[in-house]
């Protein structure tokens, strides 16, 4: 059950989104803490079919920014996993990351150890974040982006099972202009960041996806034609529309 | 105007599809014999042929997705493709990368190349992508099939070849690789010779854009019978070029990227 602060700030969420208009943040002044900006995105989710999460603040360094000692987390539903080509128009402040995500081949464990989280990991796809914060120029408190789903909005997921663990850069172009890049290593340790989320959401389940997280800053997302380059010459494309 | 429903003794049929194998004598297709059969109705019939061999020692070792190319399905004039089981009986391992086949055994055979995949996790639908489908499989590997028509002169049609275990008819498979699960598969190239020429060329992007989509498909289409991918069945994803008619003697060597080539005799 939510408390009534609770419920303020996901009724607020969810009528920005609808009306697609940012907010100015929230939480604080609610008086919503991590923990309940956790509940506030598990109630935004009820009855929809989850098929993974998002990492966020993987960095300590982006951690260390928002007073956390730990990543963020965020659902992803069926839905928010698109193909080919998605419309800018559905968002409210969309901008992009280059990302890898892995899917899982065996259950993880709440207390699963990094080595078994590692064997776990079925194969590893790049991916792309199309972030979507509700939170005015993304400025926001780590229980503001928590509520609003660690500003998970679509996803893209490349279709080539590249080697695990997988090592080299992302580098994401727009309509042929290089706009983000990054070194794998910065993502680590995934192995840990898994481990924690298994933990925090109670295990994970064979099939599931799990975005990483980015190396590198997001950009605005514009209409154009996306490409992201990572190891082995493997490359995602996607469309951006108005 | 109510559509046609035909009626059909699924046994029956079973039995006639089971007399053109052993016999290697065709029949005309079912869909002017029995009338315009339903894809349920042929999968029933598929199911039921099955059933029948497997009673009689048959063993299914996997299965094979067909009609997974935009060509062949526009053919067929269908949208999606279908699949079949695969048989131990017809499974003739490659020693050193070669096989021989007897002509005999099969009636009007043609040659594919294909990407078979070896399951490693339970994959059970509905909802299954490829990726989860690449991340279920334990390695991938160059398969040649060999398509067979129970069906006189391959006049089929959807219902027919679903029926008639989606054309299967013999098949073998290279050495499994891991390396090859981590290509990209959309833009792996195949070739087909026969007898010392280039009989036909493919890419894995030619089985629905990508071979383990066909796989999602085949996990997702099965959960309709309630059935699952299972860890260790083979799946032959789809042919990557099209259909290459086989008569005795002939040679065929196929080749995929990266892989140890396959060499076919019927004798």
């Amino acid at each position: 059950m939510l408390s009534e602060p609770e419920k303020k700030l996901l009724d607020a969420i969810v009528s920005a989104r609808r009306e697609r208009r940012p907010l100015t943040p929230l939480a604080e002044s609610l008086g919503v803490d991590l923990a309940g900006a956790y509940r506030v995105q598990a109630a935004s989710f009820a009855g929809q079919e989850l098929i993974g999460y998002k990492l966020g603040l993987v960095s300590p360094a982006k951690q260390r920014q928002m007073g956390l000692s730990s990543p963020i987390y965020g659902r992803v539903t069926r839905g928010m996993l698109r193909e080919g080509t998605v419309s800018l128009g559905e968002f409210v402040q969309p901008r992009i990351e280059p990302e890898l995500a892995v899917v899982l081949r065996d259950p993880v464990a709440p207390d699963a150890s990094p080595g078994a989280v590692m064997l776990a990991v079925g194969a590893v796809f790049l991916g792309i974040d199309l972030l979507d914060s509700v939170w005015e120029g993304y400025r926001f408190t780590a229980p503001d982006v928590v509520a609003d789903n660690a500003s998970g909005g679509a996803f893209f997921l490349g279709d080539r099972a590249l080697p695990w663990p997988t090592e080299g850069e992302l580098t994401l172009a727009l309509d042929g202009e290089l706009v983000a890049t990054g070194p794998i290593a910065a993502l680590e340790p995934i192995a840990e960041h898994i481990a924690w989320l298994a933990s925090a959401v109670g295990g994970l389940e064979p099939g599931q996806v799990i975005y990483l997280g980015s190396p590198a800053a997001a950009v605005p997302a514009k209409p154009g034609l996306l490409e992201l380059r990572g190891p082995c010459g493997a490359v995602l494309l996607a469309r951006l529309e108005a | 105007m109510a559509e046609q429903v035909v009626t059909v003794d699924v046994q029956a049929v079973a039995q006639q599809l089971e007399a053109a194998l052993v016999n290697k004598q065709t029949i005309p297709p079912l869909t002017e014999t029995l009338g315009p059969l339903t894809p349920e109705q042929a999968y029933a019939i598929q199911t039921r042929w099955t059933e029948l061999r497997v009673a009689a020692g048959e063993r299914v070792i996997g299965r094979k997705i067909g009609l997974t190319s935009r060509a062949m399905q526009e053919q067929l004039g269908v949208r999606e493709p279908d699949y079949g089981s695969l048989w131990a009986s017809r499974y003739f391992p490659a020693a050193g990368g070669r096989v021989e086949v007897p002509r005999d055994l099969l009636i009007q055979p043609r040659l594919e190349g294909e990407i078979a995949f070896l399951i490693g996790r339970r994959l059970q639908g509905p909802g299954v992508t490829l990726q989860q489908v690449l991340a279920a499989t334990e390695a991938v590997a160059l398969s040649v099939e060999i398509v067979d028509s129970r069906i006189e002169a391959w006049r089929i049609k959807l219902a027919d070849t679903i029926a008639d275990d989606a054309s299967f008819g013999a098949f073998t498979v290279g050495p499994w690789s891991r390396s090859l699960l981590h290509e990209d598969l959309r833009t792996v190239g195949m070739l087909i010779h026969k007898n010392g020429e280039v009989a036909a060329e493919g890419v894995g992007a030619a089985a629905l854009g990508h071979p383990a989509r066909c796989v999602a498909w085949l996990a997702n289409k099965l959960a309709e019978f309630g059935v699952a991918l299972e860890p260790g069945d083979i799946v032959l994803s789809g042919s990557l070029a099209r259909a290459v008619p086989a008569e005795q003697g002939d040679i065929f060597v196929v080749e995929l990227h990266g892989q140890p080539p396959l060499t076919v005799r019927f004798v």
